[in-house]
């Protein structure tokens, strides 16, 4: 397989993940910006979504809509949505041969969808849970076609090896930016409404409340998005997913560049999974998670180099 | 515009038909001077009971169709891209089996006069030897490539695809308006074309006897595969495409995928070793044949143009070596040039000792003075179009230039007469089109797409018909605002 075609088909990958995961935080965000009492701030949103300058983010951040329309539509705007699809689009555009014709109609079709006038209207004068409601819900046609028409060979597994590194890197920032805004300050917080809104945001409140009935912990919180073996966005989840997607590429790959590259995963996945942790050791959380972060990333920097270097 | 009364009662039934207007001395596909031409008696039947929104709704179909498999092309303005289709008409345009014949052995019987001629052009000469052409004429073309003297090409072979555009005159004869013999693109369309009529017309392909042209794609691979200069079962073929933001990106991905080989850009393949190899994600894997959709300008900076970053810098040295197969051949400009046109019934003649079947229009040097006089004081008449310019640029049509355009062509040729070539002004045929819910005839041209491989010329039944949308106009290229039919071939 080429290498620019393994690296296109990994950040298209990367991309739609990156689409859905932000725009779940951002509807989670919204809903909250609407129901509580407090002045409801996106300043912590708009610091990791946007790269505009800080007068014009402080602008923003009591402008529920605004803000949205900044992070979900704005062209200026580097990481906002509309520039994540027209970079997953562009993506697939360039490997349109080895994913399927129905993977690239459907990110085609996702591309026009979001720049339907109808999108804009309703984040700036109707009701925006329905546009990004009707986004998350194209955005997830991706993911099925992808699952139900592409064949189990090397451009599947790049697919899911950038989704789970992609998704893994979404629920630690989700983390970050969380806990930035309570301060890290979980000593003696039973209840933090902030981490029950990461958990919409992941997907994950439902299965939290089954699992624990009702009793609401920050610890068990972190502990279900960090480590649970059986929850989809958890860090310790995605790293076995990646693990496995990654054996695959076994007889497609160079002896050398598996070996490194495995070696990089084997240690993120230590790194997670045999920590121990202290929630309420602000300093130990705060470098706890730069350190996993950072081992993902390492993760992403040895694909370029032993995988995606000759392209 | 003339009404023909033995057509009127057949006009008169019918909402579709009741604008068609056909114009005098020009030949219409659809209607003869007693009614409706057999071939297109079935379509006429399928659509006359169609209410208008009916047509809309296939109409819209289309275009929908289009817009969602990405056929599309960007047009930036104001920072903000737009996604444009190509415009796509609905009733195809319909050929029947004795006239494709016709066109067919006559582009086979021109492909090989053009082929021969690029092998004497790049070897030994006959054909400036004998007088049949001026030398200067050859040196004088921009698109000769010395570089290419003396290489050998697999098979003798360098006209691997081409279109070759034709058009009607007002008496139905086909003529030859241009070779493509380099990179000739819109055959997707051809194969787009097709599949979104049977969505919008369904049964009546099958019912009409229409001619598949899915074949295309294999016949190519079979073609490229046998070209390759290595003793393996199974070569390495590649697709060469300038990358994402070329216009016929499209085209390039749609071939790759459907002959299942690889596209790649220049920058997945290196050379070494006189040698091409892409890069894989196990290493540099060695090519054996690139269908490259990258000019010959572009194709290697060192040798041709160094700002180039679409090419392979050393790929012309492996080409010339032998150790890959580049298609079409290098240096195909040089046959195609529009000044070397006028000599292609010439070539007919020497290489074949064979008469032509295919016209060409006749066509006048304007390096010659006698015929650049003529040419400006008939300037009304005329068609003057640079001879290394496609896509409808470079060109003057003297029925519709103002005075000030004359002069400015005039001042350009008189500066630079061998660039400059002028055909009297043919009347392209016209095709119904469904233009604002009524049938009109619009001006079209054919360009049927030929495979030379090791074991013959392939046309395959069919081929691109584009279509000049605006009333009057005679210039069908998508640059210009021409669109494209579905073309039928009748059994």
């Amino acid at each position: 397989m080429l290498s620019r075609v393994a690296e296109s088909v990994f950040w298209m990958s990367r991309y739609m993940e990156r689409t859905n995961g932000v725009l779940r935080i951002l509807r989670t965000n919204y809903v909250s910006s609407q129901n509580e009492v407090k002045d409801f701030s996106w300043q912590t949103l708009l610091r990791s979504y946007s790269d505009a300058p800080q007068k014009q983010l402080l602008s923003l951040a009591n402008e529920s809509r605004k803000a949205l329309h900044h992070l979900l539509l704005d062209r200026e705007n580097d990481s906002s949505v509309i520039n994540n699809i027209t970079r997953a689009r562009e993506n697939a555009r360039a490997v349109q041969d080895h994913t399927t014709k129905e993977v690239w109609q459907c990110l085609n079709d996702y591309y026009h969808l979001i720049r339907q006038p109808a999108i804009e209207q309703q984040i700036l004068h109707g009701d925006p849970l329905t546009a990004m409601d009707r986004l998350i819900s194209d955005g997830m046609l991706y993911h099925g076609i992808v699952d139900v028409t592409m064949a189990r060979e090397e451009p599947f597994y790049y697919v899911n090896i950038g989704k789970y590194i992609e998704r893994a890197i979404l629920s630690v920032d989700m983390l970050q930016i969380k806990l930035t805004e309570i301060g890290y300050n979980l000593k003696e917080m039973e209840d933090v409404p902030a981490l029950r809104y990461l958990l919409y945001s992941l997907s994950g409140y439902e299965f939290y409340l089954k699992k624990h009935r009702g009793n609401f912990q920050a610890e068990l919180v972190l502990k279900q998005i960090l480590f649970d073996a059986v929850f989809p966005h958890s860090v310790a989840f995605c790293l076995k997913r990646l693990l496995r997607y990654f054996d695959q590429l076994t007889p497609a790959s160079l002896p050398e560049s598996f070996k490194q590259l495995e070696f990089l995963i084997g240690k993120a996945n230590n790194t997670v999974n045999y920590t121990t942790l202290d929630i309420t050791n602000n300093e130990q959380l705060r470098n706890y998670l730069f350190q996993v972060r950072s081992e993902l990333i390492d993760i992403t920097t040895g694909l370029n180099k032993y995988y995606f270097a000759n392209s | 515009m003339r009404s023909l009364c033995n057509i009127e009662h057949v006009m008169n039934e019918n909402r579709l038909l009741s604008d068609y207007h056909i114009q005098d001395r020009v030949w219409d596909e659809m209607f003869s001077d007693s009614g409706i031409r057999p071939s297109y008696q079935k379509i006429v039947e399928a659509i006359q009971n169609l209410s208008a929104e009916e047509m809309n709704h296939k109409d819209e179909l289309a275009k929908k169709l289009f817009m969602s498999q990405g056929i599309t092309f960007t047009v930036y303005s104001s920072g903000e891209g737009i996604e444009k289709i190509f415009p796509f008409d609905v009733i195809p345009r319909i050929l029947e089996a004795a006239e494709w014949k016709h066109i067919e052995e006559g582009i086979q019987q021109r492909l090989k006069a053009l082929n021969i001629f690029l092998k004497d052009v790049y070897h030994q000469q006959f054909i400036i030897k004998d007088g049949i052409i001026p030398a200067k004429l050859i040196y004088s073309c921009p698109n000769f490539l010395r570089q290419m003297v003396g290489v050998e090409v697999p098979f003798d072979i360098y006209t691997h695809i081409s279109g070759i555009d034709l058009i009607r005159d007002f008496d139905g004869t086909y003529y030859v308006l241009e070779d493509n013999l380099r990179t000739p693109s819109g055959v997707s369309y051809m194969l787009e074309n097709r599949s979104i009529t049977y969505r919008i017309f369904p049964d009546l392909l099958p019912k009409n006897k229409v001619r598949a042209v899915n074949e295309y794609p294999d016949l190519l691979l079979k073609n490229l595969m046998g070209l390759a200069n290595r003793q393996k079962s199974n070569p390495v073929v590649v697709l060469l495409t300038p990358g994402i933001y070329n216009a016929a990106y499209f085209e390039h991905t749609t071939l790759a995928k459907l002959m299942g080989i690889e596209l790649v850009e220049g920058s997945d393949l290196v050379v070494e070793n006189q040698k091409v190899y892409m890069k894989t994600t196990t290493g540099l894997k060695q090519v054996d044949v690139i269908y490259r959709r990258v000019d010959d300008d572009f194709i290697d900076p060192l040798v041709f143009r160094p700002d180039s970053v679409l090419g392979v810098p050393g790929i012309y040295g492996a080409y010339r070596t032998g150790n890959v197969t580049i298609v079409n051949a290098m240096g195909n400009g040089v046959a195609d040039d529009k000044a070397v046109y006028s000599y292609v019934p010439d070539m007919i003649r020497y290489y074949l000792n064979e008469e032509p079947i295919l016209k060409n229009v006749p066509t006048y040097q304007l390096a010659d003075a006698g015929n650049r006089k003529m040419v400006f004081e008939n300037m009304h008449n005329m068609v003057i179009k640079k001879t290394n310019e496609s896509g409808g640029y470079g060109m003057l049509i003297g029925n519709s230039a103002t005075d000030e355009q004359m002069n400015a062509f005039k001042i350009a040729v008189e500066a630079d007469p061998r660039s400059f070539i002028a055909q009297p002004i043919i009347n392209l045929s016209s095709a119904p089109c469904y233009i604002n819910g009524v049938l009109q005839p619009r001006r079209v041209d054919l360009r049927p797409y030929a495979l030379y491989g090791p074991d013959g010329i392939d046309i395959v039944p069919g081929g691109l018909t584009r279509v000049a949308l605006k009333e009057g106009s005679l210039v069908v290229n998508s640059s210009q605002g021409g669109g494209s039919k579905d073309t039928w071939v009748l059994q």
